[in-house]
């Protein structure tokens, strides 16, 4: 009973939050000091502005205008990009966008998390002696090396001096497993070095606390091993941190990877965003930011059930919280 | 005079040295960062004139990497100092008064906290930047201010939770309901009783937003939407990945330095951080 109320509850937030990203954008257009119609169509005739206007909504105020974009985009049209040759659809551009970025976030995810959690574990264990001191010290240099920084050394050494890969472009899985890969090797390590660092100094911190807990003395004290009770007694109840931090950067990486997209020309989600804004699409800027929206407020919601799995002493806690 | 370790002091010294150069770059014997050496383009590092070297423009890196920190950590201090100024102030009267007021501070956070650091920045800088007169260009101080702005309220829900998280926890302590019962007036026991005991703990992730603004603002230049003609770090990694076949050095300088800076502010952050765990743990 309390439960289904608590869920309820938090969808709703969920949504009122998505709601209020989306009209703070639409809000966010009105300011613009110019007038929409002539930033999307710089060389039409007065008569096709007005047109557009009409077509848009934007002579019926903020809120008028905001409703009639809802209304669009929950129907699946994301609106228009306007160039001097015509239109495009926002949503077909998504679709070649989308499986690039979300293969990008599985990739840097599996790298991220099967380098991060070894060491993590591995530092926790040794806490205080030298190979966490090595670690730790070494992650924290790594963390604040800005991911382009990564991306560019790696495109001056293994891309321009090395030429082992190619530095711009993007292969789709069809083309080949190698040829896939060959594009998304340095994307996916520039992106990862940063989720590293904070998801190893997250599952240190967790499981350092962890093995105080009684239940390690018990488990040592009925004889077994280190290893088993790091891996099976330690390691699950410590990862609820790591695991929301893992799955709220799964939604930054689907708009936020902007930077490594654009040096990469790996173009997903982030790159839309980007040359919407470059371009002045502002209608498609809103679209795209509101899909942006929509993955984040997901992966919240992904956080919030899969937490009371990995470890259900949490599902009352949060209740309470 | 509390104790230091090495790498402690270093912080100290290249952020002393970075101010330095933001207060006092001026007054150094170089020509302006934006003069042409026309015989001397694409000069290594640690070459005779031009310890840095310079770049395919025939700019000295070295007068290039001053005038840049001088912006770089110009936009940084302004806007953490403004986005926290501003964030814990909502975040602790929201987290001091609670109820409606509160619930509505935190789905704005949160609202804030939805779309991505950069697309924010990014599309407030677009909204913003956007001139009566679309051909006309952009001139560089409102350049900055745009940026300034546009970070601190990207910085605003961050700094806000933090210190709404901070406030919580010390507004249920037995001394602050003393002080109420006592009669005192809440504005006095936020100023007295919470603002110093918070404190601290702003004041240790005040030091990582700084290393988080330095780095949106070269993403920013990177993109082409930061600060143009490279008066800044990020301007120079973007003309440098231009060049970084021949003269990788163009880009090695701005990098040393942001990533230098960041490495000095993360760790004082972190210094600040376990001075207050520690103190956490006696009470």
């Amino acid at each position: 009973m309390l439960r289904i109320s608590f869920w309820l509850q938090r969808l709703g937030q969920l949504l009122v939050v998505l709601l209020l990203v989306t009209f703070g954008v639409s809000l966010l257009l009105r300011l613009i000091p110019v007038d929409l119609a002539t930033i999307l169509l710089p060389v039409a005739s007065e008569e096709e502005r007005v047109i557009l206007r009409t077509e848009l909504g934007f002579d019926k105020g903020p809120i008028g205008y905001y409703l009639q974009w809802l209304g669009n985009f929950v129907q699946g049209d994301f609106g228009k990009i306007y160039f001097s040759g015509g239109t495009e659809n926002v949503s077909d551009h998504l679709k070649a966008a989308m499986p690039r970025s979300l293969l990008l976030m599985v990739y840097t995810q599996i790298l991220a998390l099967s380098i991060a959690i070894p060491l993590g574990v591995l530092s926790a264990y040794r806490a205080g002696r030298r190979a966490d001191k090595i670690i730790s010290n070494s992650l924290f240099a790594l963390s604040s090396i800005p991911n382009f920084a990564i991306a560019l050394l790696l495109i001056i050494f293994i891309g321009v001096k090395l030429a082992w890969l190619p530095t711009l472009g993007y292969a789709p899985l069809a083309d080949g497993v190698w040829e896939h890969f060959k594009y998304m090797i340095m994307p996916v390590i520039s992106l990862s070095v940063g989720l590293i660092t904070t998801y190893t100094r997250l599952l240190r911190a967790d499981m350092i606390a962890a093995l105080r807990e009684d239940y390690v003395t018990m488990a040592a004290s009925k004889g077994l091993s280190d290893r088993r009770i790091l891996w099976r007694h330690v390691l699950r109840p410590s990862s609820v941190t790591l695991m929301t931090s893992a799955a709220l950067s799964m939604g930054g990486l689907i708009g936020g990877a902007i930077v490594i997209e654009s040096i990469f020309a790996t173009y997903g989600v982030g790159f839309e965003v980007f040359a919407a804004i470059a371009g002045r699409q502002y209608v498609a800027m809103q679209s795209t930011v509101a899909v942006i929206a929509l993955f984040y407020v997901f992966f919240n919601l992904v956080v919030d059930i899969s937490s009371g799995f990995i470890d259900p002493r949490t599902r009352d806690r949060r209740v309470n919280a | 005079m509390p104790k230091f370790t090495k790498p402690t002091w270093f912080a100290f010294g290249w952020l002393g040295l970075m101010l330095f150069f933001v207060l006092f770059g001026w007054l150094l014997p170089f020509k302006p960062w934006s003069f042409v050496y026309e015989n001397d383009l694409e000069v290594g590092l640690f070459s005779s004139g031009h310890i840095l070297g310079t770049d395919s423009n025939g700019y000295d890196m070295l007068a290039s990497v001053v005038a840049g920190t001088r912006i770089s950590i110009f936009i940084a201090i302004a806007s953490v100092g403004l986005g926290g100024l501003i964030g814990s102030i909502l975040g602790i009267f929201s987290a001091y008064l609670r109820g409606k007021i509160d619930t509505v501070m935190v789905t704005i956070f949160n609202v804030g906290l939805s779309v991505p650091n950069l697309v924010l920045a990014l599309a407030l800088v677009s909204v913003l930047a956007t001139n009566v007169d679309i051909n006309q260009a952009v001139p560089t101080w409102r350049r900055v201010m745009v940026l300034v702005m546009s970070l601190t309220i990207v910085l605003i829900p961050i700094l806000g939770r933090i210190a709404r998280g901070a406030t919580l926890s010390w507004a249920g302590r037995e001394f602050v309901t003393a002080a109420r019962s006592m009669g005192m007036k809440d504005s006095k026991i936020i100023l007295k009783h919470i603002v110093p005991n918070v404190l601290p703990a702003l004041i240790a992730v005040a030091f990582l937003a700084v290393g988080v603004v330095i780095i949106a603002e070269a993403s920013l230049s990177i993109l082409g939407v930061g600060i143009p003609d490279g008066a800044s770090w990020g301007g120079m990694i973007a003309r440098g990945r231009n060049d970084l076949e021949y003269a990788p050095h163009v880009l090695y300088v701005p990098l040393v330095f942001l990533a230098l800076t960041v490495i000095s502010t993360n760790h004082l952050g972190d210094v600040v951080r376990s001075k207050l765990d520690s103190r956490e743990a006696k009470v």
